[in-house]
Parts: structure tokens; C-alpha cells; sequence
């Protein structure tokens, strides 16, 4: 079955050209050698600009074409597929706008969606030198005793390690605007530095990073800058919250930027041991490297489900956004750069040597990975913030109470999205989720197809083994159900197993509901039959949990040959079909590579 | 075990919270000054947010997580709890 986010994801992706042909403008070779120059990829930022990819930004009720967060993920992720500096340079607009999405007023959502629309770069300023996640420190602020403040907020302090602070026109600026600060002491103010007096702000010098070298990163400082009051996004001290509702979206659709890294990742390493011939033999034929590159299959595969349904859930389950986006935000960074770890080894020298293997491109998608799990609310502020949530979490899962109907849908691939009404967004999920709910009935489910059809045995066997697990960490989360404030290592681990949990009633979830229409696609529907990639996703899973394996190197050696299969046929390695721009491979042998053949 | 919504008063909610955020905070409720803003106690702003879930569940009242950023002390916060269960029970009885 046709699914309409890959669709558009891939005729974007055939826009943007074969990466692989230095002449297109968004070649991998222009990628690093931008990156080598720490150089802004403005003329692919244009590219972005023809087809549009800002009016993706942007809520249909703004005028633009933003109605399903599911295609601004695989939108997103075939940027990030290419390079993470693009992905994060220009997605970072989406940041920027969320606050006006989520809070703003008709005008000003009208007229910051059609500045995006016309390619303007927007930013978001949160973090500040000397406080980094504790937002409510900030000491940016408004001065209200100087004389003349009736038309205008009179603007001072400094915003460090901000994306696009100096390229941006239009910052979203949380502002202290109470002197004595405190959750209702902060607002949001839209500020437009081109309506500045320029001597009332500099922008910081830009910022030497590990990864994603030609990001704008830097900083903006203001002195006295006199904002128009109209600039005030929502209520005057509702700044916190309208960021932290935000957040809740942003994090979520980081997971665009985890999937597009494996992507890339995923496929130098699948080349190169296809290519790479030692021994005698091609690296692929040597069981450790199969079981490595198998292993980060199935993780890819694991990712993709998680952010598909959290994707959806966005709009289907608003109201429990505070924990998809806390599971979503940890799990897929830290993930992908395990993944990423895994292929590492794999690769050995190659994939630390610049401009040898496929022009050192794994290096650099490492490197450029890593902040992906330390910005928009690092891997740690994301379990704390489930922590805090442990006690409805834990008495929802008792009840079996939370939104089952919003689960299914987002599980349901062929389910339409509502739009997403902003007001629905809420900081702390009331009655647990609806996914981690509906998991004993996904149970029931796969055990019951697994009667008409034995092959799925051990898949069904493996839910089960998820669902006692699952019963047992949310008893463990009872314990810690009166921690608000000083959190202890041993709580972290719990939410830790939380996620993961999490993640495995979603696969399931995400299954049962889906496997009906997707089944008989003939690159993709052999992943889904007899269960395969929830079989490798549960496994992984499980494994993670400290519970024994579910399933055996057979099933392993099957997900591979699908993974060389889309390689060789040109499609992408995923759930739902996707072809990609690029030409089919030449397959020489070590030929095609380096002649070495020692082991030095 | 839903306290019966009937017969709150400023002074038995005060309790009950005293006795909530001291739990939170692992200390004796007798420590928890009613007028002392709770974030000079620790409770962080996120923290808070969890009150709701359990006064939802206690007293059958939901309101916003975000109340006590607007009440920031037991006092304020059992005063505004008042008003909302007089609100909800005229509510209830007039339907
Ligand atoms: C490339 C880049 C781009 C960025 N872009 C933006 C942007 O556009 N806009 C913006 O506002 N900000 C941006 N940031 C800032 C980013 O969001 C911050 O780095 C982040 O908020 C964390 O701050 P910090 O790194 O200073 O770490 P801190 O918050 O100071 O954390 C220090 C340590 O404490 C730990 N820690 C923090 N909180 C907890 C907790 N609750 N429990 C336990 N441990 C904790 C952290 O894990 C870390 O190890 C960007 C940063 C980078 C590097």
C-alpha cells in the first residue's frame, strides 16, 4: 500500500538530485567539503527554498503545508540522510516558529508563516552561557523601570550556542520579564532584529563545534533593545510554559534527524562490506561483521516504528505528548549513536580516516550525530522528566487507563490524522499512556495470529516476555513515584527501561495495526510477514531490558539479505517503500575498493 | 480513596497539601510553612506539575497542572482548591 509521507519524501528526494554526482548542488562531496571549510550550505538551503520545504514548516491554518507531522519527519529525515548540518541549519525554522505555532496569535502566526514561506530563518533562544538546561535561570530580560516602555519591551542579555543567531531575521526570545523570575516570571517574545536600533544588539561570534561544522552556532547579545509589545507570544509570564509545549514537538520531530544519520550510516557500512575483500573473502561473508551490520538493521527498523508513532501521535494523542516526546528524544539519539558505534567497528580504520573511504562521509555523520541526543533537551532531562512523571504513569498502567482510541490510530498506518489543535498540548500526562495501555491487548492480538499461523510463535512469545517486563518496571516505577526532586542514579536506570519498554509496545502496537495493508508489498512487505522486523525489534529490545534473547541468527540472516536487497534494488531500508535518487552500486568486488590484503 | 468532595475547607486542604509536598520532599509536613513559597523548598517548577495528578485523583477535580505556578504557596494553592470544588459541586448541583 501506497503511504503518502514516503511519497513526497521521495519525489523531494529525487528533486534534490543523486547525492552521489558532484555536480548536483546537494552532493555528498559538497557536504564535506563544506563541512572541511566550516562553511553555512547556503546554496543547498536554496535548493530547499525551490521545492518549498519552508511551506512544510508552516500549519495549513498559516497558510502553509504543515498538516501532518508524519511528513515533516520522512521530509525532515531525507535531508538528514544527505547531512545533519542542513537537516538542523534549516529545520531549525520549524524550532524557531513552534512557539507562534503553539501559542501565537492568528496575526502573528499569518505573518511569521509567510516570512518562512519567503525563506526566512527563524531561531529559537532559550539557553544561555552560564545556565545551559536550567531554563528558568535565564537572565535575559526586560528592563520595566526605564521611563518610556508603554509601546515597546526594552530588551538585555546575552543567548549562547544558538542555531542560526546571526543568519536568523526573527529570534523567539524567552525573556525574564519579571525581575524575580520563577515559572510565571518568563515570556515569549518574537523578535524581529531587523525592526532593532543596530546598536541595541550584536550577534557572538560563531561557534567552533565537533560536528555539523557549517552550522551558523552562535550567539546573540542585546542591550537595551526595544521590541514592540506585539512582539509577546501568548500571555505576559506564560513563557515557560508555551516553550515547554513546544519542546514537546520539537523533540519528537528530532527523531528525523536520528533516522536520516542511520540511513547514511547504515548504508557506508553495508557498502563497504560488501566491497572490502580480507582473506581471501569479502568482509560481508565474515560472521561478525554480518551479525554487526544485522544488529544496526534491525535497530534502524526499531527507530523507524518508534518515530512513526510518536510522529502520528502528535496529532492522534496530544494530550500524552510530554512522555512520547520525553521516550522519542532519548531513545532515538542515544540509539542511533550506538548504532553508529556498532558500524565504527566495522568500518575500522575507515571510519576514522578523512577523504579514503566514500570521502570520509562516516566520520563526519558520527561526529554530526552527536548532537543530536545533547540539544533540545539532553538525554538526561528527558528521563528526569519521565521520572517526574512516574507516579500518573504508574497508576495509569494499574488502571489501564490513558488514550487507547489516540494509540490505535497512531499505530494504524492507514488511520487519517486529525489536525493538531495545540491546545490539547498539556505538561504532564494525566492518565498514563495510552500506548503503554494498549500493549497487553497488542499481546492478546499477536498471540492469537500466532494460533492461525505458527511461524509467528516465537514473535508472540517474545510480546509476552515485553509484557511482563513492562508489568515489572512499572512496580519499580512505584518506588520512585515520590521522587520530584533530588532524582537518584537508580531512577534514571528505571525510566531508562521505561523507554525501551515503551518502544516495544509501540512496535507491537504499530504492528498489529498496520501488518493487514502493508504485507503485500513486494520490496517491503517481506519485513512485515511473519512478523520479521518486530521479531529483530523485540530481541533488540528485550536484550537491552537484561532479559534473555528472542530470536536466533536465522532471523538475523533474513533481515540482512532484505537490507542487501534494498541496497541493490535501489530502494531505501525501511518499513513503508521508498526509492532513492541515487544510481545502483558497481559490484566489483575488492577491485571496485583498495587492493590491500593484509591485515596490518 | 476519594476523599467525599463535600466539607473542604482552606484549613483541611492545607493539611493534605502539607502532608503531599512533604512527601515529595521526604520531610515532616509540621516543616512545610503554609505562607513560604514552595520552591524555596526545592520543589522545582516541574516538579510541581505532579500535584495535579494528585488532586485529580483525590478529590475527583482536575485542574490545570500549572496551578501551583499561579498559587505558589499551600496557602494560596488550598485557596484556590476551595474555590474550585465550590465550583464543581454548584456544577453538579445544578445540573
Ligand atoms: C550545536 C548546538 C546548537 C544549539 N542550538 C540551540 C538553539 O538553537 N537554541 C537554544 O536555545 N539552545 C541551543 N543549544 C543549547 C543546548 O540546548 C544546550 O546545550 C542544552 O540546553 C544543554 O545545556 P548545556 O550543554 O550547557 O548543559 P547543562 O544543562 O549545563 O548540563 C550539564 C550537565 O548536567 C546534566 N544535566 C542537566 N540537567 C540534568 C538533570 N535534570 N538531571 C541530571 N543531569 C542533568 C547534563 O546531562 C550535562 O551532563 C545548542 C547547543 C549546541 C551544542
Amino acid at each position: 500500500m501506497e503511504h503518502q509521507p514516503y511519497r513526497l519524501a521521495e519525489e523531494f528526494d529525487r528533486f534534490l538530485g543523486d547525492p552521489d554526482d558532484p555536480g548536483e548542488v546537494f552532493s555528498h562531496a559538497r557536504c564535506v567539503e563544506l563541512d572541511d571549510k566550516e562553511e553555512f550550505p547556503a546554496d543547498i538551503c536554496r535548493r530547499f527554498q525551490e521545492w518549498g520545504l519552508p511551506e512544510q514548516y508552516v500549519p495549513v491554518e498559516y497558510g502553509g503545508r504543515l498538516r501532518d507531522y508524519e511528513q515533516v519527519l520522512q521530509l525532515v529525515r531525507a535531508v538528514a540522510r544527505r547531512d545533519l548540518t542542513c537537516a538542523i541549519g534549516h529545520g531549525k525554522t520549524y524550532l524557531g516558529g513552534v512557539c507562534v505555532w503553539v501559542a501565537g496569535s492568528a496575526e502573528q502566526g499569518a505573518r511569521l508563516g509567510a516570512e518562512i514561506m519567503a525563506g526566512v530563518p527563524v531561531s529559537l533562544g532559550l539557553t544561555e552561557r552560564a545556565h545551559g538546561s536550567d531554563l528558568l535561570a535565564g537572565d535575559v530580560r526586560t528592563d520595566d523601570k526605564a521611563a518610556d516602555t508603554e509601546g515597546h519591551w526594552l530588551v538585555s542579555g546575552e543567548k549562547w550556542l544558538i542555531n542560526n543567531a546571526t543568519r536568523g531575521s526573527v529570534l523567539a526570545l524567552l525573556t525574564r520579564t519579571r525581575p524575580d523570575g520563577g515559572p510565571r516570571g518568563f515570556s515569549v517574545l518574537l523578535v524581529d532584529k531587523r525592526e532593532l536600533d543596530e546598536d541595541t544588539y550584536r550577534h557572538l561570534p560563531k561557534i567552533r563545534t565537533h560536528g555539523i561544522r557549517g552550522a551558523d552556532i552562535s550567539g546573540i547579545a542585546f542591550d537595551g533593545a526595544r521590541v514592540p509589545r506585539g512582539a509577546l507570544v501568548g500571555a505576559e509570564g506564560a513563557g515557560l510554559e508555551i516553550v515547554l509545549k513546544a519542546l514537546q514537538l520539537t523533540r519528537t520531530m528530532c527523531a528525523a534527524l536520528s533516522l536520516g544519520a542511520a540511513d547514511h550510516g547504515l548504508r557506508l557500512g553495508l557498502d563497504f562490506a560488501e566491497e572490502r575483500e580480507l582473506y581471501g573473502r569479502r568482509l560481508i561473508d565474515l560472521p561478525q561483521a554480518r551479525q554487526v551490520l544485522a544488529g544496526a538493521a534491525a535497530d534502524v527498523l526499531l527507530h523507524e516504528a518508534v518515530a512513526l508513532v510518536a510522529a502520528r501521535a502528535v496529532q492522534t494523542q496530544t494530550a500524552e505528548l510530554g512522555v512520547t516526546s520525553a521516550v522519542t528524544k532519548y531513545l532515538l539519539p542515544t540509539g542511533t549513536d550506538q548504532v553508529l558505534a556498532d558500524l565504527t567497528g566495522l568500518l575500522g580504520a575507515r571510519a576514522f580516516l578523512k577523504g579514503v573511504y566514500a570521502g570520509g562521509r562516516f566520520q563526519k555523520v558520527a561526529r554530526d550525530h552527536r548532537i543530536v541526543g545533547l540539544f533540545d533537551g539532553n538525554t538526561l532531562v528527558n528521563l528526569n522528566s519521565l521520572v517526574n512523571q512516574f507516579r500518573s504513569l504508574a497508576r495509569g498502567f494499574r488502571r489501564g487507563t490513558g488514550d487507547t482510541a489516540g494509540a490505535d490510530a497512531a499505530c494504524d498506518l492507514t488511520a487519517p490524522l486529525p489536525p493538531l489543535d495545540p491546545a490539547r498540548l498539556t505538561l504532564v500526562t494525566r492518565h498514563g499512556s495510552g500506548v503503554m495501555a494498549g500493549l497487553a491487548a497488542s499481546v492478546d492480538e499477536i498471540t492469537r495470529r500466532a494460533e492461525q499461523n505458527p511461524v509467528i510463535g516465537p514473535v508472540a512469545a517474545a510480546a509476552r516476555r515485553l509484557l511482563d517486563v513492562t508489568t515489572a518496571v512499572h512496580a519499580e516505577m512505584e518506588e520512585y513515584q515520590g521522587v520530584l526532586t533530588e532524582v537518584p542514579p537508580a531512577a534514571f536506570e528505571v525510566a531508562r527501561r521505561y523507554t525501551l519498554c515503551w518502544a516495544g509496545a509501540a512496535c507491537l502496537g504499530l504492528w498489529t495495526h498496520s501488518t493487514d495493508h502493508f504485507g503485500d508489498d513486494p520490496g517491503t512487505g517481506e519485513l512485515w510477514r511473519d512478523g520479521r522486523w518486530l521479531h529483530t525489534a523485540l530481541d533488540r529490545l528485550l536484550v537491552r531490558l537484561g532479559e534473555p534473547a528472542a530470536a536466533g541468527e536465522e532471523t538475523y540472516e533474513e533481515l540482512l539479505g532484505a537490507l542487501r536487497a534494498a541496497r541493490s534494488s535501489g530502494r531505501l531500508f525501511s518499513l513503508l517503500p521508498q526509492r532513492l535518487p541515487e544510481r545502483q552500486p558497481v559490484r566489483t568486488g575488492a577491485a571496485a575498493v583498495e587492493s590491500e590484503r593484509t591485515s596490518c | 480513596m476519594p476523599v467525599p468532595t463535600t466539607g473542604h475547607t482552606t484549613e483541611s486542604l492545607t493539611t493534605w497539601l502539607a502532608e503531599r509536598i512533604a512527601l515529595y520532599l521526604k520531610r515532616q509536613p509540621a516543616e512545610i510553612d503554609p505562607d513560604v513559597p514552595l520552591a524555596e523548598y526545592g520543589l522545582d517548577s516541574v516538579a510541581a506539575l505532579s500535584l495535579c495528578g494528585d488532586i485529580e485523583d483525590d478529590f475527583d477535580l482536575v485542574i490545570e497542572p500549572t496551578a501551583a505556578w499561579d498559587y505558589p504557596t499551600v496557602h494560596a494553592l488550598a485557596g484556590h482548591l476551595v474555590e474550585e470544588l465550590a465550583a464543581e459541586a454548584a456544577k453538579d448541583g445544578g445540573a
